[in-house]
């Protein structure tokens, strides 16, 4: 959550509306950043081409961390890593990131190491 | 209407909440389970007050489990055998073997009897002095910790130890995470680490923003199973990023052993300015009776002049050994990294049981 102050409900609701300003769903935006991450994974921590504008890498730690949801499963600790060719963005995410949009449309709380600004996201894999 | 159903489920989650809260808090203070018995391995027994998880008991009387997740739940490596006395499964649990559970989830509430690997006996609890950083790439350092209290510490090449992050501004709570040792064995006084920065990373974070030469730090050890093995097959070291930490102290004690054997060493790396320790890796050349070191850059950058192996450094394996049907490899890395060796040495004619790993995960 971070330093966020609002409650999941409400970051949840306040995401997708950032994400659909945008003309997408939580759901198309994981499946973008999984097709990244999986093409990125060939490089085995190198920098990978995606396609003509982007580049991508991932970078692996020892562990996993599981879902805050109450389910089963656990996410190696990999991080992608995506550049944005023409405009220099840069953007971070781990493979929880990816279940968390995905599963729970959650793109963490303001001031977590990890929160992705949907707008942004949405900007750069695209 | 929208608002109605926002509001409904923000009472309800927040009865839910100050209930578990309350079921917590009262568990803490108000529940007393007593003395509780815990009988190791049918040898030691000793008593505690009930309430707290098996991870945290055992830690207390000195009896170190592995667990990089600090008691989360989540890294699934303090398993042992609870033959008598722990409750019912939790959903962390998904190991489903018989009497196998995480030390972490198991609260003490009666008398337990467990099994501790014997391995894991010897395991001890070092108090050291970080007495030197040093950067080797932009988010790579090598750390040197000397020995306070015990003063030395045997191990074996490729083992790993758990250092523990302390309470800091952007960390709640203690919590341990695994570092291969990459020291030369022969010095028993100290232990390095090489520590790759995570962005967001508790321990790493702490390590490369927190951490000064002349604090003590505790960690311990020494765990694992990843080795040379006692034959003199030619051997292949794999490696990238802080993968060079057991590799390096296995190069170590090599050469202080006198050790023979035909060595390649593939080191990965994005750039050049990403290679490290290259100095050293040109003494080994020199000082073991036939090592050879070959440095894989994925991309060279624009002006930085390379005329080493280019690629993944699979694909350097790959061009360079031609049959590797008598060999051994030894990898250490990411997941991908080691399915991906692992795939191109079989193809190559390795075996299976030829292939040692230590994988990220």
């Amino acid at each position: 959550m971070g330093c966020d102050s609002r409650s999941v409900a409400e970051i949840i609701d306040a995401d997708a509306f950032e994400v659909s300003k945008f003309g997408h769903t939580t759901r198309q935006i994981s499946v973008r950043m999984q097709e990244i991450t999986d093409a990125a994974k060939r490089g085995l921590g190198t920098w990978v081409e995606i396609d003509t504008q982007h580049q991508a890498m991932v970078e692996e730690a020892r562990g996993s961390i599981a879902c805050p949801w109450p389910h089963l499963g656990r996410f190696i600790k990999r991080v992608t890593t995506v550049k944005h060719l023409d405009s220099g963005q840069i953007i971070r995410w781990t493979d929880l990131n990816v279940h968390l949009i995905a599963e729970h449309g959650f793109f963490e709380g303001r001031g977590s190491a990890f929160r992705i600004e949907p707008g942004k996201l949405a900007k750069v894999i695209f | 209407m929208f608002l109605t159903v926002i509001i409904a489920v923000g009472v309800v989650s927040s009865i839910g909440a100050g209930l578990a809260a309350l079921l917590v808090v009262s568990e803490r203070f108000l529940t007393d389970y007593g003395p509780c018995k815990i009988t190791v391995n049918d040898e030691r027994e000793f008593t505690i007050e009930g309430g707290r998880s098996l991870l945290f008991v055992l830690g207390g009387e000195k009896l170190f489990i592995p667990s990089a997740c600090g008691g989360r739940g989540t890294c699934g490596l303090c398993k042992l055998k609870v033959l008598e006395g722990a409750g019912p499964l939790l959903p962390t649990e998904d190991e489903r073997e018989s009497n196998v559970r995480l030390a972490c989830q198991v609260k003490v509430h009666d008398n337990l009897k467990i099994e501790i690997p014997q391995e894991l006996l010897s395991i001890r609890e070092y108090i050291c002095k970080c007495t030197n950083i040093k950067d080797l790439t932009h988010n790579m350092k090598q750390f040197r910790f000397e020995l306070v209290e015990p003063e030395s510490i045997d191990y074996i090449p490729g083992q790993y130890i758990q250092l523990l992050t302390p309470v800091y501004e952007k960390n709640s709570e203690e919590v341990y995470r695994a570092y291969s040792i990459s020291s030369d064995p022969s010095d028993k006084n100290a232990i390095e680490l090489i520590i790759r920065l995570v962005p967001g990373g508790i321990c790493t974070t702490y390590c490369f923003e927190y951490l000064k030469v002349g604090d003590q730090v505790k960690m311990n050890g020494p765990y694992g199973d990843f080795r040379l093995s006692d034959s003199d097959a030619q051997i292949i070291f794999i490696a990238g990023g802080s993968g060079m930490a057991p590799i390096k102290c296995m190069l170590h004690d090599m050469k202080n052993t006198g050790d023979k054997r035909k060595v390649t060493y593939y080191f990965g790396a994005n750039v050049a300015k990403e290679l490290f320790l290259i100095d050293l890796m040109c003494d080994f050349e020199s000082e073991l009776e036939d090592f050879t070191f070959v440095p894989v850059v994925a991309s060279p950058e624009k002006g930085e002049s390379w005329d080493g192996e280019r690629g993944l450094v699979t694909e350097a394996v790959q061009r360079n050994l031609k049959n590797a049907s008598q060999c051994e490899a030894y990898l250490c890395g990411s997941a991908g990294l080691i399915d991906a060796a692992i795939e191109i040495l079989t193809e190559l004619g390795m075996k299976e049981e030829a292939i040692f790993y230590d994988k990220f995960e």
